[in-house]
């Protein structure tokens, strides 16, 4: 390694990026119009079940139903788990419509006005169903069926049995919680959008997309079409935030990808926020049933949860219906040494909108019910919230540790992380407000995020896309600028600066001269694309190896060129140095590019490009992990709950660019208030979404996120390559458990407690009348 | 999410705007409300009358003792203290918190009455004010007590070949107390709960309970109010038999904070 | 219709419906593509442009509405000093992560310097309030601004 910190691993390197976004020169797939681009509007089912009888078409628009575009096979996302059943998410209706906003027809027009005139003008024909609009409902007996080949309306049941029958005898303390999160959006500020080309001459579609996994879009786009995937080239440009919503193959990309190759123009969709409100993916909808069972020092003796995931009408691709509610039962141990463990999960299928792992996935949801369980039991046993969780940590002196269902931690000292937390805050003076009457309340939580995780676990969850080995390409241009080429996709991490720093770790290439391609699934290898929490990890190892076999190559010609051996040369500050002497990583190029006479008779064939793969082992995932801690104030009149201090402890292991880090975790927390406090799509009875515009939808804006504190530990995992861990999700997860616990620490003196999310006005309010207090 | 077609036209003058609107024609000003409602095709004019160029639409004149504030004078120039004195100052004080200061450069005061949304701030302020709204017919103008200008949902006293021309109120006396409350979980969101009252020397007090998705509640009495403001808001609320407990409580609080903030 | 107008410093006339609303325009007809679209119905922010002197939602401003107005793009700031030293604090404070809110937020940041040179933390995380970033958790966005506001304090 070349010592030049400040631009590589641990720099808080400004980003690359920026300029071009700062300029309003950023390129997002609405930008992006050839000549003869036709544009696209879609019919969409008006309702949330029913059977489709016919569609009347205006006279003389372009307006392309099933039955236009015969051959486009349905979306199926698979899963391995036993029990499973697929669904086909035809790309337009046939037959059936299944959720408010499904897919009827495409309206072709120059404009998007237009192309929406000509669906305002078309004439539905349907029969109305019963419709399940609650996951709860879609498991009564007897409850109409969304897919009518099933025999009930689950996609999945999954369950580990154990007896804990014996604990209500010996346990000191038992509690029982039956808690909702609401079904959300996750609202990148740019929707989806697809441009879809065909080249007759090289007989190629060209897609492109605001999508974080190029390559699956690829495969999934050539299934579905019946192409092969060299005839399918996907193209992500700029994204405008991800966060989930744009991992999945959309039904809308494969109908822009037939109509172009039907009609040989450009076709465009550019979904617009009421279309994602209203029409496309949700997520985070859950339901617990949660007993614990806790001795007189609240250490868990035992948990049981029965836990509903609404996973909507189909199961989307790549990650399939079930990835959510199947990992409940692997995750819901969160960081503790829970001894006992009873679970049943259910993936519930409903006429709603599709749902897709979103930020943090089911973490939030899990650390939500067991962090509030938690805290249920520390106020039965009279303890302080933070003891109760001291008591069921996991050490870090047992670290690796292999908790009950398996979960490898990786490393880390999660209760100094507890009372760093705790003591960030003064907790006195909230109790001594309390005392005096008000209403106000501390709260924590603690959890942990594996991330990178790979092969081995994800074949486990049984999803239809395994990851991998990830790999990267390095070369030099014949200038001497460092080219690397990955294939996930940044939509605002910042890949373009923290992978040059790690090619600037390795080779001492200044960042200023190192290029990352991606994006593209042409010019970039195989990757199951940027999810997870896992770019850093896989990509960046993947960049570190690719360029230390590079270095390897410019070493050996370097050496030719300063006429020495390869064992007197080392990179320095990018160049190749022997002694007093140096030729720079540039000559090395232009020698190999432009001089070849110069070059050693041995030198590798393979010039100034290596493509290399990577992968940790174990691939079990890193596990960052943090604690956050809240102050909150609750106004008794209102409902209304004021964020006074959040502090957060975080541990991501080594941090390749620490700025970038606090963005991550910042972003993911307002997220997670949002969450916490904010955001939720109600459904009536009949399915219909509640929401259609951001002001109804409420997003978190810059009064409602408090300055957060973050302090950072550093404890390195040691299977990554610099001992990095993944944690883009991480700040998501905490907030609704942490800052709905500082609620009902106010609450608790007035005998209310909030159990469900998001914690509105309305539903504080509504626990206080409840317990009489309003 | 793109409009309908429609037709614009843009009015040089009063009696064009008003042939406009004969005609079928729907007036806008800033388009803040209007606009959101055409992309979203809930609104499908086909023709709009874009009212922002007529003579003295924008601006504020004193005659005499009333202040003359031009319908189509923006929320920003309100906030930014277009209108004197302490009438000016509690205008501004409503201004600032109307939606975002983007939409507020737009915004206008009288487009905004005009609309007539129950959740909106100037519906929820201007009935508690003594003055009158200008409608200016095919017959001249016609003076509208402030107060009873909007009534009902999106509806006002405004008859269909009327536009709003201005809005006329006494400049109020520098110890005029007035209490503003209202309920958003954010800024900009629609109130859910909106009250004020205003106190002039040696007059009774007036107050607005609003954002009830009713017409506002004018109360042209609020001594009572102002002598217990707890209880008198549990009562005036509970009149209204609201359906949803949580809205009756932000009513009840809205009332009752406004009342307090000009004892 | 017809429709004129000046946009960064230049008049230009371009044919378009009127219902087409001035984002479109600007992206559409004069490939100002840096004012992005969020919701089209006013709250989030992102296609704020500077219309007459002032910020204004260009997604709310149909195509009539826009004859005879002077607009100022993301792009139309190249000669300014102030959008200089937001562009320098908004990268210095990780301001931004995806960029789609960037152009938005630079244009109500530019106004909140001018028009508020005494503005704390407080009032310009109320006056940012109409501009939504999903990425940033917004401390960035808050502190670049608060620089530029302690920087020209100093200076003057």
């Amino acid at each position: 390694m070349t010592p030049t910190p400040s631009k590589g691993v641990g720099a808080s390197l400004r980003r690359k990026e920026d300029a071009r976004f700062l300029h309003g020169r950023g390129r997002y797939v609405g930008d992006i119009r050839p000549a003869g681009t036709l544009e696209v509007a879609f019919l969409r089912s008006p309702v949330a079940h029913a059977r489709l009888l016919g569609v009347q078409k205006p006279d003389g628009g372009l307006v392309f139903t099933a039955a236009d575009l015969p051959g486009i096979a349905p979306i199926r996302a698979n899963s391995a788990l036993p029990g499973f059943r697929a669904s086909d998410q035809p790309a337009l209706a046939q037959g059936k419509l299944r959720h408010v906003g499904e897919l009827i027809a495409a309206c072709v027009a120059p404009s998007r006005a237009e192309a929406e005139d000509l669906a305002a003008a078309c004439l539905l024909d349907y029969e109305a169903l019963p419709v399940i609009a609650d996951m709860l409902a879609a498991r009564a007996p007897g409850a109409a069926l969304i897919h009518e080949h099933w025999p009930d309306n689950a996609f999945l049941e999954t369950r580990r049995d154990e007896d804990l029958s014996d604990l209500d005898a010996c346990a000191a303390a038992k509690v029982h919680r039956r808690l909702r999160t609401a079904r959300q959006h996750m609202a990148p500020l740019e929707g989806r959008g697809v441009l879809a080309e065909w080249d007759p001459r090289l007989e190629q579609l060209i897609v492109t997309t605001a999508a974080q996994m190029p390559h699956v879009t690829k495969t999934g786009l050539a299934e579905c079409l019946g192409l092969d995937e060299g005839q399918v080239r996907v193209v992500a440009p700029d994204v405008g935030g991800g966060f989930g919503y744009k991992g999945i193959l959309l039904a809308e990309e494969l109908v822009c990808a037939a109509l172009a190759m039907r009609l040989g123009r450009p076709v465009r969709w550019i979904e617009d926020r009421l279309e994602q409100l209203t029409a496309n993916a949700n997520c985070r909808e859950h339901y617990y049933d949660v007993t614990a069972w806790a001795d007189e020092q609240g250490k868990l003796l035992g948990v049981e949860v029965d836990a509903t995931v609404d996973a909507g009408a189909y199961s989307l691709y790549p990650f399939s219906a079930c990835l959510e509610a199947a990992q409940i039962g692997s995750i819901f141990p969160g960081p503790y040494t829970l001894p006992r463990f009873r679970f049943r999960t259910v993936s519930a299928c409903t006429n709603k909108p599709p749902i897709l792992p979103y930020r943090g996935v089911a973490r939030t949801g899990v650390c939500y019910a067991m962090e509030t369980t938690l805290d249920a039991l520390a106020r039965q046993l009279k303890l302080p919230p933070e003891a109760v969780r001291q008591a069921n940590l996991v050490p870090p002196d047992a670290m690796p540790y292999r908790n009950l269902v398996g979960k490898v931690f990786d490393s880390g000292d999660y209760p100094e992380a507890l009372r760093r937390a705790v003591a960030a805050v003064d907790v006195a003076a909230v109790r001594a407000r309390q005392a005096a009457g008000e209403a106000v309340g501390f709260g924590l939580s603690v959890f942990c995020e594996q991330g990178a995780h790979g092969t081995s676990v994800y074949h486990g969850w049984g999803i239809p896309f395994v990851p991998g080995f990830e790999q990267a390409q390095a070369r030099f241009t014949p200038d001497g600028v460092l080219e690397l080429r990955v294939g996930l996709h940044s939509h605002g991490q910042g890949l373009e600066t923290t992978l040059a720093q790690v090619a600037h770790e390795i080779l001492g290439v200044d960042p200023a001269r190192v290029r990352l391609v991606h994006g593209d699934t042409a010019l970039t290898p195989y990757s199951t694309g940027t999810w997870g929490s896992r770019a850093m990890v896989m990509a960046g190892g993947a960049v570190a190896e690719a360029c230390r076999q590079l270095g390897e190559r410019a070493l050996a010609i370097g050496a030719a060129l300063l006429q020495t051996d390869r064992a007197s040369v080392r990179l320095v500050a990018g160049q190749v140095v022997a002694g007093d002497a140096a030729v720079s990583l540039d000559q090395v190029a232009r020698t190999w590019f432009r001089s070849p006479q110069n070059l050693p008779t041995d030198v590798d064939r393979g010039g100034l490009e290596v493509t290399a793969g990577y992968r940790p082992d174990p691939d079990t995932g890193t596990h960052s992990y943090a604690a956050h801690a809240v102050v909150a104030k609750v106004c008794t009149e209102t409902g209304m709950v004021t964020l006074e201090q959040y502090v957060i402890v975080e541990d991501g292991g080594v941090l390749v660019n620490p700025m970038i880090v606090d963005g991550q975790v910042l972003g993911g927390v307002a997220q997670g208030i949002g969450t916490a406090l904010y955001e939720e799509m109600p459904f009536d009875t009949e399915g219909q979404p509640l929401a259609g515009t951001l002001a109804d939808y409420l997003l978190p804006g810059a009064t409602e996120v408090p300055d957060i504190r973050i302090d950072h530990m550093e404890t390195p995992s040691p299977w990554t390559r610099f001992g990095q861990k993944g944690l883009g999700e991480s700040g998501a997860i905490g907030p609704p458990a942490a800052i709905v616990n500082a609620i009902n620490d106010a609450l608790a003196p007035l005998g209310a407690e909030v159990l469900d999310l998001p914690a509105t006005p309305a539903r504080v309010l509504a626990a206080l009348t409840k317990a009489g207090r309003a | 999410m793109k409009p309908a077609p429609f037709d614009y036209a843009r009015p040089a003058d009063w009696p064009a705007a008003l042939a406009l609107l004969a005609a079928g024609a729907r007036p806008v000003a800033g388009g803040q409300s209007l606009g959101p409602m055409l992309n979203l095709r809930l609104a499908l004019p086909e023709r709009v009358a874009d009212l922002r160029h007529l003579p003295d639409y924008a601006g504020v004149s004193m005659q005499g003792e009333t202040v003359r504030i031009g319908a189509g004078t923006t929320h920003a120039a309100i906030e930014d203290g277009v209108v004197p004195g302490r009438l000016g100052e509690i205008l501004a004080g409503v201004a600032r918190r109307i939606a975002y200061r983007p939409v507020r450069n737009r915004g206008t005061i009288g487009g905004s009455f005009a609309h007539a949304d129950p959740a909106a701030d100037w519906v929820a302020v201007l009935p508690a004010l003594p003055g009158h709204a200008i409608a200016l017919g095919p017959q001249g103008e016609r003076r509208i007590p402030l107060a009873e200008f909007v009534l009902g949902v999106f509806e006002t006293a405004l008859r269909s070949d009327e536009l709003l021309r201005a809005l006329e109120l006494p400049a109020l006396p520098a110890a005029t107390r007035f209490g503003h409350w209202k309920f958003c979980r954010k800024p900009g969101e629609f109130s859910k709960a909106t009250a004020c009252v205003l106190a002039l020397p040696g007059a009774v007090p007036t107050a607005v309970l609003a954002a009830l998705d009713a017409a506002p509640l004018v109360i042209a009495d609020a001594s009572a109010l102002l002598a217990d403001p707890t209880a008198e808001a549990a009562r005036i609320t509970a009149t209204l038999a609201l359906d949803d407990p949580w809205r009756a409580a932000l009513a009840r609080t809205a009332l009752r904070h406004a009342a307090e903030a000009v004892r | 219709m017809s429709i004129t107008l000046a946009v960064n410093g230049a008049l230009a006339t371009v044919a378009a419906e009127p219902r087409t609303h001035l984002a479109d325009l600007l992206r559409g007809e004069l490939l100002l593509t840096g004012t992005h679209l969020g919701c089209e119905h006013g709250v989030c922010g992102a296609c704020t442009v500077e219309v007459d002197g002032a910020p204004a939602r260009s997604c709310l401003i149909h195509a009539g509405a826009c004859g005879g107005a002077s607009v100022r793009t993301i792009e139309g700031f190249a000669e300014d000093a102030v959008m200089a030293a937001l562009r320098e604090s908004f990268s210095a404070e990780h301001a931004l992560q995806c960029g789609y809110c960037t152009p938005g937020m630079l244009v109500v940041a530019r106004d909140i310097v001018l028009r508020l040179p005494d503005a704390d933390e407080a009032r310009v995380r109320e006056e940012l309030a109409g501009n939504l970033c999903r990425c940033t958790g917004y401390r960035g966005i808050v502190r670049a601004i608060l620089g530029v506001l302690a920087a020209r304090r100093a200076a003057a």
